[in-house]
C-alpha cells in the first residue's frame, strides 16, 4: 500500500465514461483497470450503458471495518505491520 | 493604505469583485473597480497609476488560469509592482496554496468574505467568526403539546392505551430486569472513571444469552468482532485531537430553522463510524442515528469491552458507545435506536446514562417488521418507555413496517398507539412517517404520478390528529434510490426539500451508497446527499411546494383508515392478539409475527 492511499478513509472511488459495446464490457474494463493499480478489494458501484458507452463507478476498498486504518496508526502502523 | 484596487483578469466575469469591492466600501475603504477584458499590461499600468496599497485579481475560469496568472505576477515583478502593492487572487479554481504557489500574497476561493479580505489587506490573520457556524442542540419536541384534533380518535387511542397497560401491568422479561439492573446497578461516571461496573456483572450474565454469557464466562467473542489494540486506541484519541482542533460545521437549513438533518452510521467498527461521523458534521449534519448489527436485537443482553465488528452494524457495548459519544461534536444530537429487539429497556438506560440525546421505540415494528415475539415487544417497549421518560429521552416511533407492504394507515395506527401510551407514561414520542416509494404505493399506483402528493398526505393526516413532532425518515426517499450517485443524491434533496417545505422537524437522510449491496458504505457517498440537501436548501429558501388536490384526498383516507384499524384492535379486546391476528399489518401485506423472544415473558410476584 502507498502513502497515499493509506490516507484513503475507506475507498477509493473511480468514475469515467468506456468507449464499449455492452455494460458487461463496461464492467470489466473497469475492475480491470482497477486491478490493473494493484487494488485486490475491488467492485463496480454502477454502470449505466447506452449506445456510445458505459458510465461506470467502480470502487477499490482500501480499508473494510475492523481492518486496522493506517490514517489512524500512523505511528503504530510501523510497529504493528498493520495489513 | 485604504486605497484598493480591483481588476478582473476575466474577459467577461466580475461579479465577485464587485461583491468585494461593495462590502470594502462599506467598511471604509476606497475602492477603484476596473471593468473587465483589460490586459495584464492595462492593469499593471493602471496601479502604477493609482499607488494602491492593494491589488486584488479575480479570474473565474479556470482552465489556463495558473499559466495566465503566473505571466501576470512575472509582468507585475518587471514593472516595479510586485514590491509597493500586495498581491490577492480570487476565484472559483483559486486555492491559498496555488495563489502562494504563483507569487501571490494570498488567493481567495469560492465563499470568501470582506472579513477575510480585510484581513488580508490590514494583514492581520483571519479568524473567522465562531457565531456564524456555532451551532446548539434543539429539543424536537419543544412547543408540542401533545393535545388532539382529532377526538374519536382521541377517544380510541385511550381506550388501547389502558389495553395496553393493564395487560403489561404484571409481567415482566429477561429484558426487563437486565434494564432494572443497569438502571439501579451501573453508574457511567464511576465507570468512565475506571472505578468498576458496580454489582452488575454479578447478575447480568444470568439474564443473557448464550453469546454473552460466554462472553462473561470466559472472554469469549462473537466470531465477527475483535478487540481493538492499544496502539489503535491511542491512534484513535491522537486523530481524534488533531481533527477536532481544525474542525468547524455547517448549517445546512439555509434561511430555515429546520428539518434538522439527521444521518445514520454504523459501519461496523466505531472507529470508522468515528471518521465517518466527523465528515458528516463537518458537512453540515446536525444529528447522527447509531445502527447496531441485526444479531445484537436477536441476542439477550449486551458485549462488554472496546470491540469492532466486521460487518454492518456497530455493536452496543458500553465502551463502544462511550468513545462515538466522546467523538461527537457539542452541537451534534445523538440518537440510539432501541426499537426492536431484545434489549429495547436496556439501550434506553444504557444510552440515557452514556450521553444519548434521542432514542427509538416502536413495539408494533418490533414485533411485525424485525422479528421479535409481539408479547415480548409491547412488555419490553413500555419499560423502555418508563425509562425514556425517567432519563428524559424523546424518541421517535418509526413505521418501517410500511417497507414489508404494511398500508401507511395501519403503521400510522400502530405509531400513534404508540406514541399515545407514551404520553401518558411521560415521554415524548416524535411521529416518524416514512418518506418511500412503499409497496403499498407502487401497488396500488399512489406514486404514479409524483413523489409528492401521497408523502404530503401523510404529513396532513398526522396533523390533523395530533399536535406532535414529525420526523420523516428513515431515510427519506427510501426505495427511490439507485446506485448512481447523482440520481441518489437528487432524489435524497428533493425529498429534504419536500419535509422542509412541509415544516417537519427533522429528517434522517441517506448516503449516495444506499442502494449498493456489495459493500460498506464509503465516506464520500455521505458526504454527497448532506451537499445534495444543502444546495436544495439553498435553492427553495423560504419558497414552498405545492401538492395536487390528490395530497387532501389520500390525507382524508389515511385519516379513516386509521380510525378503523383502531375499532379493529379495540373490538379484538387483546392488543397482543390483535397484533398476531394482522390488524396492524397481515402476513398478506408483508408483516410476520415475530418469534425471537416468545416464551419470555413472565407474570411478577407482588
Amino acid at each position: 500500500m502507498s502513502k497515499i492511499t493509506e490516507q484513503i478513509m475507506d475507498a477509493l472511488d473511480v468514475e469515467t465514461f468506456f468507449v464499449c459495446a455492452s455494460e458487461e464490457e463496461g464492467r470489466n474494463l473497469m475492475l480491470g483497470l482497477l486491478k490493473s493499480w494493484g487494488f485486490t478489494d475491488v467492485d463496480v458501484v454502477f454502470a449505466q450503458y447506452e449506445g456510445p458507452g458505459v458510465r461506470v463507478r467502480g470502487r477499490a476498498y482500501v480499508y473494510r471495518p475492523a481492518d486496522k486504518y493506517r490514517w489512524l496508526l500512523k505511528d503504530a502502523a510501523a510497529q504493528e505491520g498493520c495489513r | 493604505m485604504k486605497n484598493v484596487l480591483l481588476a478582473p483578469l476575466d474577459p467577461v466575469h466580475d461579479i465577485g469583485l464587485k461583491m468585494i469591492a461593495r462590502g470594502l466600501e462599506a467598511a471604509g475603504y476606497e475602492t477603484v473597480l476596473l471593468p473587465p477584458d483589460l490586459t495584464a499590461e492595462e492593469i499593471i499600468h493602471t496601479a502604477l497609476g493609482e499607488k494602491t496599497g492593494t491589488l486584488l485579481l479575480s479570474r473565474t475560469l479556470g482552465y489556463g488560469v495558473a499559466e495566465l496568472l503566473a505571466r501576470f505576477v512575472d509582468l507585475a515583478d518587471a514593472a516595479g509592482l510586485r514590491s509597493q502593492v500586495k498581491l490577492g487572487i480570487g476565484g472559483m479554481a483559486v486555492r491559498p496554496e496555488l495563489a502562494a504557489e504563483l507569487g501571490f500574497d494570498g488567493g481567495f476561493g469560492p465563499g470568501t468574505t470582506v472579513e477575510e479580505v480585510i484581513c488580508f489587506i490590514e494583514g492581520r490573520e483571519y479568524c473567522p467568526d465562531p457565531a456564524k457556524t456555532a451551532k446548539a442542540k434543539t429539543d424536537m419536541t419543544a412547543g408540542y403539546d401533545y393535545r388532539y384534533r382529532h377526538a374519536g380518535i382521541a377517544s380510541k387511542l385511550a381506550d388501547i392505551s389502558a389495553m395496553i397497560l393493564g395487560w403489561a401491568k404484571d409481567k415482566t422479561s429477561p429484558g426487563v430486569e437486565r434494564a432494572r439492573l443497569r438502571d439501579e446497578l451501573w453508574d457511567a461516571a464511576r465507570w468512565r472513571a475506571r472505578q468498576g461496573d458496580g454489582e452488575l456483572y454479578k447478575h447480568y450474565p444470568a439474564l443473557c444469552g448464550d453469546i454473552p454469557r460466554k462472553y462473561y464466562a470466559g472472554g469469549e467473542l462473537h466470531p465477527k468482532t475483535r478487540r481493538f489494540g492499544k496502539g489503535e486506541v491511542e491512534g484513535l484519541e491522537k486523530y481524534l485531537a488533531e481533527t477536532k482542533a481544525r474542525m468547524s460545521v455547517r448549517k445546512l437549513q439555509h434561511s430555515r430553522r429546520k428539518p434538522l438533518v439527521f444521518v445514520q452510521y454504523g459501519t461496523g467498527c466505531p472507529f470508522m463510524d468515528i471518521g465517518h461521523i466527523l465528515a458528516s458534521e463537518a458537512w453540515g449534519a446536525d444529528g447522527v442515528v447509531h445502527f447496531d448489527p441485526s444479531w445484537g436485537a436477536r441476542t439477550e443482553g449486551f458485549l462488554d469491552g472496546f470491540l469492532t465488528h466486521q460487518e454492518d452494524g456497530t455493536v452496543i457495548t458500553p465502551a463502544n458507545l462511550n468513545r462515538i459519544h466522546m467523538g461527537l461534536e457539542d452541537s451534534t444530537l445523538w440518537q440510539v435506536r432501541a426499537h426492536r429487539g431484545l434489549n429495547t429497556p436496556e439501550t434506553v438506560v444504557l444510552a440515557a446514562k452514556l450521553g444519548a440525546d434521542l432514542t427509538k421505540i416502536n413495539f408494533c415494528y418490533g414485533a411485525l417488521g424485525a422479528g421479535t415475539d409481539p408479547a415480548r415487544m409491547v412488555v419490553d417497549a413500555c419499560a423502555a418507555i418508563r425509562y425514556a421518560a425517567k432519563y428524559r429521552l424523546p424518541f421517535d416511533v418509526v413505521t418501517n413496517e410500511e417497507l414489508c407492504g404494511v398500508p401507511a394507515h395501519k403503521a400510522f395506527a400502530g405509531m400513534l398507539i404508540v406514541a399515545d401510551l407514551a404520553v401518558r407514561l411521560g415521554g415524548r414520542p416524535i411521529l416518524q412517517p416514512l418518506f418511500a416509494y412503499s409497496p403499498e404505493a407502487m401497488i396500488g399506483g399512489l406514486m404514479a404520478d409524483n413523489y409528492i402528493d401521497f408523502n404530503v398526505a401523510k404529513i396532513k393526516a398526522l396533523r390533523a390528529i395530533v399536535n406532535a413532532p414529525v420526523w420523516p425518515g428513515a431515510p427519506i426517499g427510501f426505495l427511490t434510490h439507485t446506485e448512481d450517485r447523482v440520481q441518489s443524491a437528487m432524489t435524497t434533496a428533493l425529498h429534504a426539500c419536500l419535509a422542509s417545505a412541509l415544516e417537519v422537524d427533522a429528517i434522517s437522510i441517506a448516503s449516495t451508497d444506499e442502494a449498493y449491496s456489495g459493500g460498506p458504505i464509503a465516506a464520500p457517498s455521505r458526504i454527497d446527499t448532506l451537499r445534495a440537501v444543502a444546495e436544495g436548501f439553498r435553492f427553495f429558501g423560504q419558497a414552498g411546494i405545492a401538492a395536487t388536490a390528490q395530497a387532501d384526498r389520500y390525507a382524508a383516507e389515511l385519516v379513516a383508515g386509521i380510525e378503523q384499524v383502531l375499532d379493529a384492535v379495540l373490538a379484538e379486546g387483546d392488543f397482543v392478539a390483535a397484533v398476531h391476528k394482522g390488524a396492524l399489518g397481515s402476513r398478506a401485506e408483508g408483516a410476520y409475527p415475530g418469534r425471537t423472544g416468545k416464551d419470555t415473558v413472565t407474570t411478577t410476584k407482588h
